[in-house]
């Protein structure tokens, strides 16, 4: 077994908000040209509501830039993603970003910042990580349409049939990846560290209210950190409003237009340093930075259709008319994956959406015997279980030796 | 090793005035369905159809959350308390909640949605 998978203890997930891949490392194909973004000259354009073809743009800013939030919900994504066609045997061509956000404002030039991308110089701290260690140039929103559904993927393997916002009570048929890892036989440890009781966690109907005791706050995560108590699985939620904390104002970290992007730079920043600094740590974990869906701004690749899930959405729930079976996949999402054990410049063209996350550490920790859903089951793990025989195409910590070039932020 | 600089968002970048998002609206409604379902001495005075910005929202949250962990911490403790002290306190509690029926948590002021929160 190569040494790096041997010696894997911890897997650590941290979900931002609400970005696309183009739109946070686009910008790195001019700098490895097996990552799959945007360089100028490129021909992917979108029209805007004069027919005009708009180009993307590297003149993406901080904050202050999208207002309104882009309309992320499932009627509008749809729209992104297939341009307005709504035939029956319809393709994605993922030309609808533009005239999705002219709905918001009426404003064509407003309309076209949704094309708009960060420049590499921009997040010193998501490109490099991104070029140090592992970016995957298929990692897609689970369904296209907003957060909660899309969240409840990373916990569940499914969202129930959901694809608003709206609570989600989940039978007792499937359970969270939590549950399954703290009832197994032998029992293991995982947690979800929400920011503060502030900002709390989106995981509200369900796991808050029945089992708070999964839960941490992320002073908590950097104590642990530093002690080497990190559970086996690690879910971190970032800050979802600016407010008053114990310690002073506390800026909103996670991302989500209209929130300070430096502000998510220095967040992620902080999580890969917190467990860099123990070296025990640091040899044995595996973090995984993803955002949990594209927020409306644009990307290039379309999303590939998948297996159904067992749940259907009719056509009111989506706000369509015409129902959903959970067969495609959502737009492609930054997905970074961090470890000293991968080589520099790994890039992953696999198929993964946020499925793939209860997938991996279900089969990493637990085996296959758990009830999951179809979509979980048939959903590709970014880390492979321990065994004689692992499959050196697939294992991404694939390195003899652990790096000692990493590098370190200060934050 | 390299060591790279990361830079601080300006202090302008906080506002807790600014509007709340559909994903933030969206949470405070979850927060409001789960206070919904918690005994009366656990919720709130806010008025979550109320909340218009993410320092209200926020507060709202912060209150939800905490009563959520309150409530299951104190059926944690009745729980592993001596049965005899169990059955007083469930009498005492029946008393109590007799008289305290609308009232809110003792250890939260009453405030209305919008104001500063006042450091613990």
């Amino acid at each position: 077994m190569p040494t790096g998978l041997d010696q894997l203890q911890h897997i650590v997930v941290l979900m931002m908000e609400n970005r696309s891949f183009d739109h946070m490392l686009g910008s790195l194909k001019a700098v490895n040209p097996a990552i799959d973004g945007y360089v100028d000259g490129d021909p992917f354009t979108n029209p805007d509501t004069n027919g005009n073809p708009v180009k993307p743009q590297p003149l993406a800013e901080f904050q202050a830039q999208l207002q309104p939030d882009p309309d992320h919900h499932f009627p509008a994504v749809d729209l992104q993603i297939f341009g307005g066609d709504t035939s029956p045997n319809r393709k994605p061509n993922m030309q609808g970003f533009v005239k999705s956000y002219f709905v918001q404002q009426g404003d064509v030039s407003h309309s076209q910042k949704i094309m708009y991308y960060f420049k590499q110089s921009d997040l010193p701290v998501l490109t490099t990580l991104a070029l140090e260690f592992a970016v995957f140039n298929r990692w897609f929103a689970s369904i296209p349409g907003p957060t909660i559904c899309n969240r409840a993927f990373a916990h569940y393997g499914t969202s129930f049939g959901r694809v608003d916002l709206n609570p989600i009570y989940p039978p007792e048929t499937i359970k969270s990846i939590y549950t399954r890892l703290i009832n197994a036989n032998p029992k293991h440890t995982a947690k979800v560290y929400y920011y503060d009781t502030t900002s709390s966690t989106m995981e509200v109907a369900n796991l808050l209210q029945n089992q708070p005791e999964l839960f941490g706050t992320y002073s908590q995560f950097l104590d642990d950190c530093k002690k080497g108590t990190l559970p086996e699985y690690s879910f971190i939620e970032p800050n979802y409003s600016d407010h008053e904390g114990d310690s002073g104002e506390e800026i909103a970290n996670d991302q989500h237009p209209d929130h300070n992007i430096q502000a998510g730079e220095a967040f992620i920043a902080a999580v890969y340093q917190a467990i860099k600094n123990n070296p025990t740590l640091w040899q044995n974990t595996a973090l995984l930075i993803t955002y949990d869906e594209h927020g409306a701004i644009f990307d290039h690749v379309p999303p590939p259709s998948c297996v159904k899930d067992i749940f259907t959405a009719d056509g009111n729930a989506t706000g369509t008319g015409v129902p959903f079976q959970f067969d495609r996949l959502g737009v492609r999402v930054p997905a970074v994956l961090v470890s000293p054990w991968i080589p520099k410049g790994t890039v992953v063209n696999r198929v993964f959406d946020h499925a793939s996350i209860p997938a991996t550490i279900t089969k990493f920790f637990l085996g296959d015997a758990w009830p999951r859903s179809p979509r979980e089951i048939s959903a590709d793990v970014f880390i492979e279980p321990k065994s004689a025989n692992v499959d050196p195409a697939r294992n991404l910590l694939s390195l003899a030796a652990m790096r000692a070039d990493c590098p370190d932020f200060n934050v | 090793m390299v060591l790279i600089t990361v830079p601080k968002p300006p202090k302008s970048a906080y506002n807790p005035d600014r509007p709340v998002t559909s994903l933030l609206k969206s949470h405070v409604e979850h927060m409001r369905e789960a206070e919904s379902k918690l005994p009366l001495k656990y919720r709130s005075e806010f008025y979550a159809k109320a909340v218009r910005t993410e320092g209200e929202a926020a507060e709202y949250i912060r209150d939800v959350t905490e009563a959520i962990l309150e409530a299951h911490a104190d059926a944690a403790r009745r729980r592993r308390a001596p049965k005899h002290k169990r059955k007083l306190e469930i009498a005492a509690a029946a008393d109590e909640g007799k008289d305290t029926a609308h009232k809110p948590r003792a250890k939260r002021a009453k405030k209305s949605v919008g104001t500063k929160r006042r450091k613990r």
